[in-house]
């Protein structure tokens, strides 16, 4: 009890609230800047923190990194291009409802399900974060091969394009996946001898072509059209929010639940988890049918979902020091800068820093309410802008961002080549989503192949050995089995 | 985090706005550094690499009173990263981390470029390799270890701790064959890392991690893993309940990651003049110090000089090694 | 622009072949069963199947071998078209030695104009929004953005 008063004293000081008000300013804006991620915006205030007490410089990235993954919604929302890829899973969705005429609430929904979400985080991050890692951390490659293969039977789920060009979508993400140096023997495929390519195919740069580009690239063509651009009447984003609240309240309870075990996963953090939350929302609706057409369903569990995984990304992070996210990867390492060097003795030694993190993560998404809603507000101002000045901006955007991503004019190339490849693909009625799941799970899924069948010598009977990987396997052969036996009595029937 | 302006630059700064354009070239020609530096790190944002990088660089960054500004170039396994270090032009504006890799990347056929590549500045830091194991491993100590692994028939036992011809591969290799083992005798899983073979580690999945006891202390403070021994010359004082290889096995083999600053070839005496001393300056400081030990990271320093043997004498034990274990390739 | 089913599943057989015939260079790894060229292969061989597929529903369709949109035979249009990848090439070719910030505000100059922006107009937004983007990217997140010709006066 002594360390939650100490906690408070440390907490509730005019500095360290000032630097949490600081870098919520940063990360809402960094998040809504499409091709500035979360963890670029932790990794560039770790310099920053080298020179504060530890409540402060772990206050700093909470609150950017909690801001960071809402705003990006923001963007998603009004232009289709996510700020960041956490918010990739639903842009489509956001982007289709804000056509409907539909942005107040939209935005109001991604508002207060992203708050509502990351409380619910928060809530397991302080309660159960022992018991969770403990479960997370028997996880081997087993584990995560079939990890993978769920993540990527999500993909096929989320397309409402035909199998044939979803699946080829999903393959072209894949082999993109295989470019640079390969898991098994560290050999450069695929990079025709250029340096930047063994880095391989930067999954940023990618969606910014995929999806912002594209887009440009179709809006293009009509800017010189006199016509002005339709600003929607600037509303109440509450409205009409009880009633999304009494109807879904379920699909935020388990978009918030998945967040919170996939953040809790090494390695799979809030992007991830909204994708996989999005499909099984879609799987388990009343009317998957409306999915894709602009439907509230999906945004509800998956917003809810990146913000619960946010914090639940900590729980590996201070119980093992293991990350649970790139963003708790760095954090680690200001962890044991600040002397406070991760593990379960952090929790009886520095207990008051422990409540100190858990406190700034109440408050950084309490005041995620009021600064959203005023991002959001002021954002707006962007659909107003004419559109033959904006459309230049979003591009400088785009290739300043692909550049910071890779620091390199590699970044710039890719954006291009991927967003010419975008819109050929989209022209032809093949989605993009697949191909950037795919590229996101590629390595994880060839990596940890090669390693179970390393282990297993070769026995294919050992993926199904371990508890843990037999129950997920088994439920990942159930799901093709069913799509596979849909599939045929489909095609009886016609 | 301004640059302080000293006195003489706030004057020239003055000059320059006064004299419009002309004055401009009279700026660029005062002493280096002149504007802010770029510090490469081959290695992501979060890491040790990055880490110890970043502290060099904010130290470096208040001795010489421009921005030293850390920029993570990551990808092919370390490749990229040092590839940009060694192409940037020679004018002391980008420098950068190297690593270990550096020494062993031209023998797997990854890259032409080698230690002769850049103008070696400072040596700053080596870790050894440690023999780890998880805490409900049968082996107590690494002779039980030992003995095991050559009583066992090839192939039963996975060790992991990074990618296929990786350095604690390396490590595994050398360890193996001065116990008169073929480098195979242990299967390699390769890993992504340290960090995930030590979960692989602690989730069963493998049985030895020879990766640097740094790197597995989350782990091994967490009651998941033991350190058995570390392949060095000498204890590590921040683990000094772990053996050296040579103590329980009479097996004098040591490798370590090491990382160091350098430049792309050919920098001017005017930039390794101010360098050389800031970096020496840095190495000896306290901060750097308490850093360094709080990550129980080893302490290594060597001038330019030194640091040009160091990484000679280890490119070629890397060839021999690699050549040995069939990892080398062209 | 659609190419019809078949053309494109044609060129999708023709791409897997090339990925197959690519992994053949892969060298084997002593010791190691599962080497570079396994993934690679599975994902062509899958592309192919798609390819084969595509072709014969092309086939069936009938649909012209290539569609073009009206606006492709609208200059004014393409050129519109064509300036989003011309500027980010621009970008690529030039950037180191103009510097961002030259280069940047000849992008949002030169499009804005194009695209029938008032130069009173076009020309503080470019300036302002390059100076913006210069500020944080360069000096806030320390991107390392391109100063070339700029570099004696930053």
């Amino acid at each position: 009890m002594d360390a939650l008063i100490q906690a408070f004293g440390l907490v509730f000081d005019p500095v360290v609230l000032g630097v949490i008000a600081v870098s919520a300013v940063f990360g809402m804006f960094v998040g809504a800047m499409p091709g500035l991620t979360a963890t670029m915006a932790t990794a560039l205030l770790v310099p920053v923190t080298f020179f504060m007490p530890p409540v402060p410089a772990l206050g700093a990235i909470v609150t950017a990194t909690a801001m960071a993954i809402f705003a990006g919604d923001i963007p998603a929302a009004m232009l289709r291009m996510p700020g960041t890829p956490a918010s990739a899973a639903y842009a489509d969705e956001s982007y289709e409802m804000t056509k409907k005429g539909q942005l107040n609430l939209n935005m109001g929904v991604n508002l207060v399900f992203s708050v509502a979400g990351g409380l619910i985080g928060v809530a397991v991050l302080i309660l159960a974060a022992p018991a969770l890692a403990e479960v997370a951390i028997n996880f081997s490659s087993f584990e995560y091969f079939w990890l993978a293969c769920l993540g990527l039977t999500c993909a096929v789920f989320l397309t409402n394009a035909d199998a044939v060009k979803g699946f080829l979508s999903l393959f072209f993400g894949l082999l993109l996946a295989t470019v640079g140096i390969d898991p098994s023997a560290g050999f450069p495929r695929f990079t025709f001898g250029e340096v930047e390519l063994m880095q391989g195919i930067n999954f940023i740069a990618t969606m910014i072509g995929m999806f912002a580009v594209s887009e440009l690239l179709r809006g293009a063509i009509s800017v010189r059209d006199a016509g002005h651009v339709v600003v929607q009447q600037v509303g109440d984003m509450f409205r009409g929010l009880g009633a999304i609240w009494r109807r879904y309240w379920a699909n935020f309870l388990r978009g918030s639940a998945i967040g919170t075990v996939i953040g809790a996963l090494p390695g799979a953090g809030a992007d991830i988890a909204a994708w996989i939350s999005y499909a099984v929302s879609k799987r388990f609706s009343k009317e998957p049918e409306k999915f894709g057409t602009g439907h509230v369903e999906g945004i509800v569990d998956s917003t809810s979902a990146n913000n619960s995984a946010l914090a639940s990304a900590w729980i590996p992070a201070l119980v093992f020091g293991i990350p649970g996210d790139s963003i708790t990867a760095i954090v680690i390492g200001v962890l044991y800068m600040k002397n406070m060097n991760p593990g379960p003795t952090v929790f009886t030694e520095n207990p008051q820093l422990i409540y100190s993190v858990f406190l700034i993560f109440i408050l950084a998404n309490l005041i995620m309410l009021p600064l959203g809603w005023a991002a959001i507000k002021s954002a707006r101002q962007m659909l107003r802008t004419p559109r033959n000045l904006l459309l230049p901006c979003i591009l400088l955007f785009c290739i300043v961002g692909s550049f910071a991503m890779t620091n390199s004019l590699y970044g710039v190339a890719l954006m291009l080549v991927m967003g010419l490849f975008g819109w050929f693909l989209e022209e032809h009625g093949i989605p993009v989503a697949p191909l950037i799941l795919g590229l996101v799970l590629g390595e994880m899924l060839e990596q940890t192949f090669v390693q179970s069948m390393i282990k297993a010598d070769g026995h294919y009977l050992e993926f199904f050995a371990r508890p843990i990987a037999g129950m997920l396997g088994a439920a990942t052969l159930l799901i093709w089995a069913i799509m596979l036996g849909r599939g045929v009595l489909r095609s009886a029937r016609r | 985090m301004s640059a302080p302006h000293s006195p003489r630059f706030a004057r020239r700064t003055l000059l320059a706005a006064g004299g419009g354009l002309l004055a401009m070239p009279a700026l660029a020609q005062s002493r280096y550094p002149n504007r802010p530096v770029q510090m490469v790190v081959p290695w992501g944002a979060g890491g040790g690499t990055d880490a110890t990088a970043r502290i060099v660089a904010s130290m470096l960054e208040k001795r010489l009173g421009q921005p030293f500004n850390v920029v993570n170039r990551t990808g092919g396994s370390g490749v990229v990263g040092h590839s940009a270090i060694a192409t940037a032009p020679a004018d002391g504006y980008t420098i950068g981390m190297i690593t270990v890799e550096i020494t062993m990347m031209h023998w797997q056929g990854l890259t032409q470029l080698n230690p002769e590549s850049y103008t070696p500045l400072a040596l700053m830091n080596s870790d050894p390799p440690g023999v780890q194991v998880a805490s409900n491993s049968p082996y107590a100590d690494v002779k039980a270890l030992a003995e095991a692994i050559k009583a066992r028939p090839a192939g039963t036992f996975k060790a992991s701790g990074t990618g296929q011809g990786g350095i604690w591969h390396l490590a595994l290799v050398g360890w193996l064959q001065a116990m008169g083992l073929k480098g195979d005798h242990v299967r390699w899983v390769p890993s992504n890392g340290a960090a995930p073979a030590m979960q692989e580690l602690a989730a069963g999945g493998v049985d030895i991690v020879t990766c640097s006891v740094p790197e597995a202390r989350a782990m091994i403070d967490a009651g998941r893993a033991k350190a058995l021994a570390i392949m060095a010359p000498e204890r590590n004082p921040q683990f000094p309940n772990v053996p050296t290889l040579n103590e329980s096995l009479g097996i004098n083999y040591s490798v370590g990651a090491w990382r160091g600053i350098a430049g792309p070839k050919g920098l001017p005496a005017e930039v390794t003049g101010v360098l050389v001393p800031a970096l020496k300056a840095v190495y000896d400081d306290q901060e750097f110090k308490s850093f360094m030990t709080q990550r129980g990271f080893g302490m290594v320093y060597a001038d330019p000089q030194g640091f040009v043997r160091f990484m000679a004498e280890g490119d070629r034990a890397m060839g021999e090694a690699m050549r040995g274990a069939g990892l080398a390739r062209g | 622009m659609r190419l019809n089913d078949a053309l494109l599943g044609a060129i999708l057989l023709g791409f897997a072949g090339w990925v197959w015939w690519m992994t053949t260079f892969f060298p084997a790894f002593p010791g190691q069963d599962y080497g570079p060229n396994l993934f690679p292969r599975i994902l062509a061989g899958a592309i192919g199947v798609c390819g084969l597929l595509l072709i014969l529903r092309g086939l069936r369709s009938r649909a012209p071998l290539v569609m073009l949109d009206g606006w492709t035979r609208e200059p004014a249009r393409l050129v519109s078209f064509l300036l989003i990848p011309g500027a980010a090439l621009f970008y690529i070719l030039v950037s180191d030695f103009l510097g961002f910030i030259p280069t940047a505000f000849l992008i949002l100059l030169v499009l804005a104009l194009w695209f029938r922006a008032r130069l009173l107009v076009a020309l503080p937004v470019a300036a302002g929004v390059t100076l913006t983007v210069h500020w944080f990217f360069s000096g806030l997140m320390r991107v390392p953005l391109p100063r070339g010709l700029m570099d004696p006066l930053l």
